[in-house]
């Protein structure tokens, strides 16, 4: 079989969905174009600093390159240096998937205030992606909003001691900015009940090591459901006597962030009874994301051919974040994958005369697979104390070494 | 010697590893890979040495593509008496309390129906050095070594 493809979006989407397209199909003209120098989109910018041992699929990614033949268009975004329509008459098939990234807003009164920061904005700065905005002054006593893994990943970071990020990637300026936040306290508050919080019971258990925190569940209550139990159980399994405290609420809808000055004092929530005022110094969410702007994405699946299989339109797909919304993790997102690559090789239609990576290929400031090779081993050779990597934090900077 | 290579996965570095023991061993031996989710314990063929490669998930739990497998065995209890096996886990140290209790559990279940274990389990962490072929190789052709002395070379 032969045919060119291009995905948009060289996440683990993108990259499991070549692995699976390049596995069935070897003579596929495979190629992944994304905005960042950089491969592996979330799996580089949002799984944890001290989730190496996730990150590892990279591993698998790498061969999709290597061995398989994968070409990578790094630093191409599309809406921006390329359109779609270009693309679509270049490629026998286009997939978009390039994720959500927008950190969903709160939507209620003082969501607005400084003060008040999304979890990809903060993760994004702390993993130093290289658009993120500066690291902010969370204050004392930061407030989190959510209780999904991303909001005990961000959690984590922040109740963590210095030293408990040994091994990890995070890099110089996240880390002191850590070591120096003076917080003393954080509250984590969800909408629902504890057995129904969406976190795995795994991620609370995790926060059990931390040395530096004391915990305070409040109200985790009772579950019939083994699964709710198992998050009950993993709440009142947390312990320690450290210096900060980590409040666990539950039960609490947001309704307004209150604030002084244009700075936030105060949350407060709808309770099963009345109402509730949290004092807080900061509010971060971590409430689900948006899809970028950049791509028309709702017009796209509202007049999908088949939405639930990814097929959008002839010769067009999404897949990942992209087309199921901002949910699941890496081996969904993998399922997803081999399931739409089996589509795409029923669908596929060949066209000779169509140039294919031709009309990419030249472009000015692109990084293949052999330029983000090099950043790679730049960012793996001299380690820092304590580093597995060292981040290459700026696009001019990953360019440059690119080259 | 007949060799099946069966796989329990999630994010794919079992089956990655897989193929990888399936090319270092193919030169030599009659080679398959496979899926655990495709297949049936109760078709498992004595003449063959079967090597599991499985992760861990969720809470010390078997990967999604393992769980089928050990589901029809519970449901089929098949007597694997004639069977042999030998495995090799993927799993994180993250998570202390249960680093690979997924292919434990694995092991056990083809214990439990009577298959008889060649050689350690050997275990790989993600969080690591070292490089799951890294540790696969040497255990393969040990194990390999030990099942040929063990099924005759007939098989
Ligand atoms: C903070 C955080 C932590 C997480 N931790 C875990 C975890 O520990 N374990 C786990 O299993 N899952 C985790 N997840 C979920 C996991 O990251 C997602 O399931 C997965 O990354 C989704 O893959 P994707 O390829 O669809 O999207 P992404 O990973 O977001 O990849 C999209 C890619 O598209 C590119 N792109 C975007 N727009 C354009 C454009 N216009 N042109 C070109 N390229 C573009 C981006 O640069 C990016 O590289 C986490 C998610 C977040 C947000
Ligand atoms: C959500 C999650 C839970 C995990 N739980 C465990 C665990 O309990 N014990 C363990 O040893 N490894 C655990 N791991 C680590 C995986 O087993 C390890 O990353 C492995 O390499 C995955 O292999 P796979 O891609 O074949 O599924 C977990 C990983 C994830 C993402």
């Amino acid at each position: 079989m032969t045919g060119k493809i291009a995905i948009v979006g060289a996440g683990p989407s993108g990259c499991y969905l070549a692995q699976a397209l390049l596995k069935a199909a070897p003579e596929l003209e495979v190629d992944i174009v994304d905005a960042l120098p950089v491969p592996y989109g979330l799996v580089r910018y949002g799984v944890a600093a001290d989730h190496q041992g996730t990150k590892g699929v990279t591993r698998q990614f790498a061969r999709v390159f290597e061995r398989q033949g994968a070409r990578f268009f790094g630093n191409l975004k599309l809406g921006r240096d390329v359109d779609l329509d270009a693309l679509r008459a270049a490629y026998d098939v286009v997939v978009l998937a390039t994720g959500m990234s927008v950190d969903r807003p709160l939507g209620i009164p003082g969501d607005d205030l400084r003060g008040v920061y999304g979890a990809g904005r903060l993760t994004r700065a702390l993993y130093e992606h290289p658009d993120a905005e500066a690291l902010p002054d969370l204050g004392a006593h930061p407030l989190i909003v959510g209780n999904g893994n991303v909001a005990i990943d961000l959690l984590r970071l922040l109740a963590k001691a210095p030293d408990e990020f040994a091994g990890s990637d995070l890099g110089p300026g996240p880390s002191g900015w850590l070591a120096k936040s003076g917080i003393e306290t954080i509250t984590i508050t969800g909408r629902s009940a504890a057995a129904r919080a969406k976190f795995d019971p795994v991620m609370v258990k995790e926060l059990g090591k931390l040395t530096g925190v004391r915990f305070d569940v409040v109200d985790a209550g009772d579950s019939d459901d083994p699964a709710g139990a198992k998050k009950i159980e993993a709440l009142a399994g947390l312990s320690g006597t450290g210096a900060r405290t980590v409040t666990f609420r539950f039960g609490l809808t947001p309704a307004e962030v209150i604030g002084q000055d244009g700075e936030v004092r105060a949350m407060r929530f709808a309770t099963a009874t009345g109402e509730e005022t949290l004092p807080c110094t900061s509010v971060l969410t971590a409430i689900g994301f948006d899809p970028s702007p950049d791509l028309p994405r709702d017009v796209l699946l509202a007049g999908a051919t088949d939405a639930e299989a990814g097929a959008l339109a002839p010769g067009l797909y999404a897949t990942g974040w992209f087309r199921r919304g901002p949910r699941g993790t890496i081996p969904e997102n993998r399922a997803d994958a081999q399931a739409l690559a089996a589509r795409i090789l029923d669908d596929i239609d060949p066209d000779l005369e169509k140039p294919g990576r031709a009309v990419l290929d030249g472009r000015a400031e692109l990084v293949d697979y052999d330029g983000w090779c090099r950043i790679d081993a730049a960012e793996t050779e001299a380690l820092p104390d304590g580093r597995c990597r060292a981040k290459i934090t700026t696009r001019a900077e990953m360019v440059r070494i690119a080259k | 010697m007949m060799i099946s290579i069966l796989y329990g996965t999630e994010t794919g570095n079992a089956e990655m590893l897989a193929e990888d023991i399936q090319a270092e061993l193919e030169g030599d031996h009659d080679v398959t890979c496979e899926n655990l989710s495709d297949v049936d314990p109760a078709a498992l063929d004595p003449n063959r040495l079967y090597l599991l490669v499985c992760s861990t998930y969720g809470d010390g739990e078997l990967p999604a593509s393992a769980q089928p497998f050990a589901e029809a065995m519970d449901a089929a209890k098949p007597d694997l008496s004639a069977i042999h096996f030998a495995i090799f886990g993927l799993g994180d140290s993250e998570y202390d309390e249960t680093f690979n209790h997924g292919p434990k559990r694995l092991a056990e279940l083809m214990l439990a129906h009577g298959a008889t274990q060649i050689g350690e389990r050997v275990a790989h962490d993600a969080s690591g050095s070292d490089m799951a072929e890294d540790l696969a190789f040497p255990w393969a052709e040990e194990i390999v070594g030990q099942a040929e002395d063990r099924l005759g070379a007939a098989a």
